[in-house]
């Protein structure tokens, strides 16, 4: 008796899991068309002759997919060595806010010194200075240490933390038991020791979601390349992509073109870092059920 | 089983540690206080406990001391001195006094427009973005077929960003052949003119942000898989319904991350800029200044008039108005926010 | 997992190590330009513009290209720098010391820059110069004279235009070789072209505002020419610019808010042309406007007019604007940057640029020959001709060091006006009042 009502229990919950499922399934349809709606004008713009762009009113599919728009974008500007110096500022940028924010916030969430709180508050205070009236001082700091003209001042800054950075990790840090840290301390692992063997493995998804934000940040970022960067041929991409804005017109079938190529590595990077987004469910799930 | 023990126990399915057999035995002998532990190891033990502690805290923070002192402390300062002059940025830094600051609240209209502008957009953005990001986490957290595409698209707008963008937006708002007003249509709804009407303009870039929200969503789902599922399915077990599980499982857990979530999409929200300046044409504001933003009425201050002392002045304004803001944030959250390993 | 980790460790390391080496490569073939000198011992001057564009690049770098042939103590090195920042990066430079030798810069606030000394003087260099400031359009040398000194020397300007449709002309019975003279033909003009389906448009005649010829510009072409602050006098609330705004939200009455909204929503993301697409019959832009039609527009039939005059008895008064080039405060070659910009601004390098980008020029004998170039196709010297003789009514809006942000307070107005919340005697009461706040405290 008892066997078989667990069983019919068990049948009708498959059976409501796979009906929420579906509507989930659904719902999610529904707001992808909606998500890539903007997209799809991006991608058939791209795809467009400069002749249909200027035609009213606009098609929804391009008359015939241009795809020489890309190559051509891509050869109006050295956009290949744009591209390697945007990946090689990137990626410094990804491993300074990796390795220095994660090293900071687990001091702030889990160490208890004199003044933690105060520093901390401090911390946040930095991101609400609007960030153009401290552009021109800092500006003058880095012409004073000769850095105008390198990427320095673009990567220097992110191997000594940032404040976003630091709030975000020390909120998933302080998720962590405090038991699993003494546990560690009683087997004589010091914090380095901790944060680096436990605490980081720990908090995959929350190091990756570190990792792609200061991807994003570092591959969009405008306003640092133009102001720092003075010979063309240290440009990156965001820059080259207001090549194609002109004064009196601009060339928007290259302009898009060249936005969704500078997209393309994001989503990829994004796609790449997703399993750390599955697994950790995964294997909890499957490590409590013995 | 409580929660520490659980995550151990995540800890060890995922990785081998070097210390797990002995620290199994250890925690069994002696508790986890770790004031009784005698056995002094390491780089530190010629010190005290607590001045060990004390000194690898500051060893940890030190990258940011430094950061902050060499990078930012003194360009800060230095807009703050210049909110008390009438520096221009290239000639002169003369002391007005209190000048900049009086003029902002009694001569200038616009710094009224401006702020009132951003606070109806800090408003409603807050809320709706948090709590939209949140639900859409748990959406892309169900284990759906296709999740990684799908929290692929749902992320894709957090990355695009540029004047693209913008522009894709003109087209979509637009009020008689754009999508947001043909599909009201649909459902016999006569669309306002959005972008060219003062009254909508603010509710237009509203839209715009909430179709952003993946940004935030990735954050969330970070933040769930520190979930154990275990925890889900005894209380399944125990008839708790999705609501249930939700309200007593899933949301004191992530309650760190909202916590982060609202302060900094409100820090954020405050210094809205890059949105209304492209859209406004030049900057100037859009119809009826409905878009003169705090930073973009700072923005024209500072770059096209010159008068970097009152932009300067604005600025402390507004750090002082959101500072207040974050503490009383703070505050709050000591009532709400559920820290599984927070030290008070 | 690990393998997937260590697979995307070694592709992260390979990138820093392709680019380091790669970006390791460039600078140390960059650093001798960035230098003072080249390896010659030529003077090196930076040179900024915003001119980045597969279609001006190559114009402006040929220019260079020919500067620095033409003699060998100077080097001149171009850089592009996004529209708009270019300027944001100019005050960064300036203010800590290391600014370009030569910017290309915004006509109508040389003086507000001037004031705040981000531009160098240059009339000790115009004044071992014969008849220097002769050679370009008067309207524009006064525009660069700060308390009559010379802060930067005219490059470019521009002048709007009423571009027409022949084929709609004759459509609606008009001669396509008689434009519409003053506003009230304009309206004649507007209503025979209007075509209907229903109660939808599917073409109008004309809207004021669309184009690149806005309520403001409608205002001073009402108000004989005079801009809203004159020489310190205020002349926002005037019976010309109040008539004039009238007159412009009245065509909005006449259309409908609807039928503006969506048309301007299509064309306000200044993708699709509504005169290239037909939708509209009659059009004010400026003159470069007809290298779009010539480009992307070429089954359009069309004509080009003096922007029309209020009545009989005023002038064609046409609007602005325009680019300098400057040398900015601090700059390490002074000397050797006005001897460049006399080249930029020198007849040869002029009519190459005006021709080559179907641009109006400052300098009045380049855009002389320009019209006449062969160069340019007979059409294209027709426009370019109109566009010329255009330059003697077209007024500049040059910004008042007194009240840099005038229009802040104007716009909202006019905004309001054109909403139809608030008569415009009303909207413009209120801003002459806010101007002359402003005026009055900034001259006290």
């Amino acid at each position: 008796m008892e066997g078989i009502r667990k069983n019919k229990f068990h049948e009708s919950q498959t059976f409501r899991r796979r009906f929420m499922k579906t509507i989930i399934m659904l719902i999610l349809l529904v707001g992808s068309v909606v998500i890539l709606s903007p997209v799809w004008w991006l991608v058939s713009t791209s795809l467009k002759s400069m002749q249909e762009i200027m035609q009213f009113p606009p098609s929804f599919m391009p008359e015939s997919f241009r795809w020489q728009n890309y190559v051509e974008a891509w050869n109006t500007a050295p956009f290949t060595r744009w591209t390697l110096n945007t990946l090689f500022v990137t990626t410094c940028v990804v491993i300074g806010n990796v390795l220095v924010n994660s090293f900071v916030a687990y001091g702030f969430a889990k160490v208890k010194f004199p003044y933690r709180n105060l520093l901390f508050t401090i911390v946040l205070s930095t991101m609400l200075i609007p960030g153009f009236v401290v552009m021109i001082p800092q500006y003058m700091l880095f012409a004073e240490l000769g850095w105008v003209n390198t990427y320095l001042p673009l990567i220097v800054p992110a191997f000594f933390g940032s404040a976003f950075f630091i709030f975000l990790l020390r909120q998933f840090f302080m998720t962590i038991p405090n038991e699993l840290i003494d546990a560690a301390k009683i087997d004589g692992a010091n914090h380095f020791v901790i944060w680096w063997k436990i605490v980081l493995p720990l908090t995959k998804p929350a190091i990756a979601t570190v990792a792609i934000f200061s991807f994003n940040g570092a591959w969009n970022d405008f306003l640092g390349p133009l102001l720092y960067l003075n010979d063309e041929s240290l440009y990156t991409l965001q820059i080259g992509l207001q090549t194609f804005k002109g004064t009196v017109s601009t060339q928007w079938h290259y302009l898009m073109a060249a936005s969704v190529m500078v997209l393309l590595p994001v989503i990829l990077l994004f796609f790449i870092f997703q399993r750390y987004f599955i697994e950790g469910a995964n294997i909890t799930g499957g490590g409590t059920k013995g | 089983m409580n929660q520490a023990e659980k995550m151990l126990k995540k800890a060890e399915t995922t990785h081998d540690f070097p210390i797990k057999a002995k620290r199994e035995k250890k925690k069994e002998e002696k508790g986890i206080n770790p004031n009784i532990s005698t056995k002094k190891t390491g780089l530190f033990s010629s010190f005290s406990l607590k001045n060990r502690e004390n000194i690898q805290g500051y060893i940890f923070v030190l990258p940011w001391i430094i950061g902050f002192v060499v990078f930012t402390m003194g360009p800060m300062l230095f807009s703050l001195y210049a909110s008390f002059t009438n520096y221009n940025i290239t000639s002169h830094m003369d002391f007005i006094g209190l000048d900049n600051y009086s003029r902002m609240f009694n001569t200038d209209p616009l710094f009224w427009t401006s702020l009132w502008n951003t606070l109806y957009f800090v408003i409603w953005t807050v809320p709706m973005t948090t709590a939209g990001a949140v639900l859409l986490a748990l959406l892309l957290n169900q284990g759906v077929p296709g999740m990684r595409i799908f929290r692929t698209i749902y992320y894709l707008p957090a990355v695009l960003s540029g004047v693209a963008v913008y522009f894709l937006w003109m087209q979509l708002l637009s009020p008689s052949t754009g999508l947001i007003n043909t599909a009201l249509a649909w459902f016999g709804i006569d669309g306002p003119a959005w972008l060219f009407d003062p009254e909508w303009t603010k509710p237009a870039l509203i839209i715009m942000k909430m179709w952003g929200v993946g940004g935030g969503m990735l954050l969330y789902l970070a933040s769930l898989q520190g979930v154990p599922k275990a925890l889900y399915e005894s209380a399944t077990l125990d008839g708790a319904n999705a609501y249930h599980r939700f309200r007593h499982i899933t949301l004191p857990l992530i309650t760190p991350v909202i916590f982060f979530d609202i302060v900094t999409s409100l820090i954020g929200g405050f210094q809205i800029f890059q949105e209304a300046y492209v859209m406004t044409e030049s900057g100037s504001g859009g119809p009826m200044n409905s878009l003169l933003f705090y930073n973009l009425h700072m923005w024209n201050n500072a770059f096209e008039i010159f008068d970097m002392g009152y932009a300067s002045a604005m600025a402390w304004i507004l750090f002082f108005i959101v500072m207040v803001l974050t503490v009383i944030n703070l505050r709050l959250g000591k009532k709400w926010v559920h820290y599984e390993g927070g030290d008070d | 997992m690990l393998k997937g980790k260590k697979s995307f460790a070694l592709f992260m390391s390979l990138f820093l190590i392709i680019s380091v080496v790669l970006t390791g490569c460039s600078e140390s073939e960059s650093e001798n330009a960035s230098s003072d000198q080249t390896k010659d011992g030529r003077v090196v001057v930076d040179f900024w513009t915003f001119w980045g564009s597969e279609t001006r690049r190559p114009i402006i770098e040929k220019i260079v290209k020919d500067f620095n042939e033409s003699q060998d103590e100077i080097f001149v090195k171009h850089t592009y720098l996004p529209w708009g920042d270019i300027w944001t990066k100019n005050l960064a430079s300036i203010a800590a010391g290391n600014p370009a030798d030569v910017i290309i810069n915004d006509i109508n606030t040389v003086s507000h820059r001037a004031k705040n000394e981000q531009a160098m003087n240059l009339t000790k260099y115009i004044e071992k110069e014969d008849n220097f400031k002769d050679s370009f359009y008067p309207e524009l040398w006064n525009a660069v004279t700060y308390k009559d000194e010379a802060y930067a020397v005219p490059f470019n300007t521009d002048t709007r235009l009423l571009f027409y449709n022949k084929d709609a002309f004759k459509e609606a019975g008009l001669d396509p070789d008689k434009p519409p003279k003053t506003w009230k033909e304009l309206e004649e003009y507007a209503k025979k072209l209007d075509k209907k389906n229903g109660d939808r448009y599917e073409r109008i005649g004309f809207y004021p505002v669309w184009g690149s010829f806005g309520p403001g510009s409608w205002a001073i072409n009402g108000d004989q020419g005079r801009n809203w602050i004159e020489d310190k006098e205020v002349l926002v609330n005037t019976e010309g610019k109040v008539e004039a705004l009238s007159w412009v939200r009245s065509w909005r009455e006449r259309l409908g808010d609807n039928t503006i909204n969506e048309f301007k929503s299509q064309f306000g993301n200044k993708q699709a042309n509504p005169f290239i697409s037909g939708k509209v019959a009659m059009y004010a832009d400026v003159a470069t406007f007809y290298t779009q039609l010539r480009d992307y527009g070429k089954d359009v039939n069309f004509g080009v007019a003096p922007i029309p005059a209020k009545d009989e008895e005023s002038k064609h008064w046409s609007m602005g604007g325009g680019f300098v080039a400057e040398v900015p405060k601090g700059a390490d070659h002074p000397e050797e940057a006005f001897e460049f910009i006399k080249y930029l601004t020198g007849v040869e390098a002029q009519t190459y640029w005006a021709t080559k980008n179907f641009d109006n020029v400052a300098n009045i004998e380049a855009s002389k020959k320009a019209a006449e170039s062969e160069e340019l196709s007979e059409e294209g010297k027709y426009v370019y001709q109109k566009a010329v003789d255009n330059l003697e009514v077209t007024k500049l809006t040059p910004v008042p060091v007194y009240a840099p942000d005038y229009l802040s307070m104007i716009n909202p107005q006019i905004d309001a006006i054109m909403l139809g919340q608030t008569d415009a005697k009303k909207a413009l009461d209120k801003a002459q009042k806010d101007v002359e706040n402003i005026v009055e405290k900034n001259t006290k």
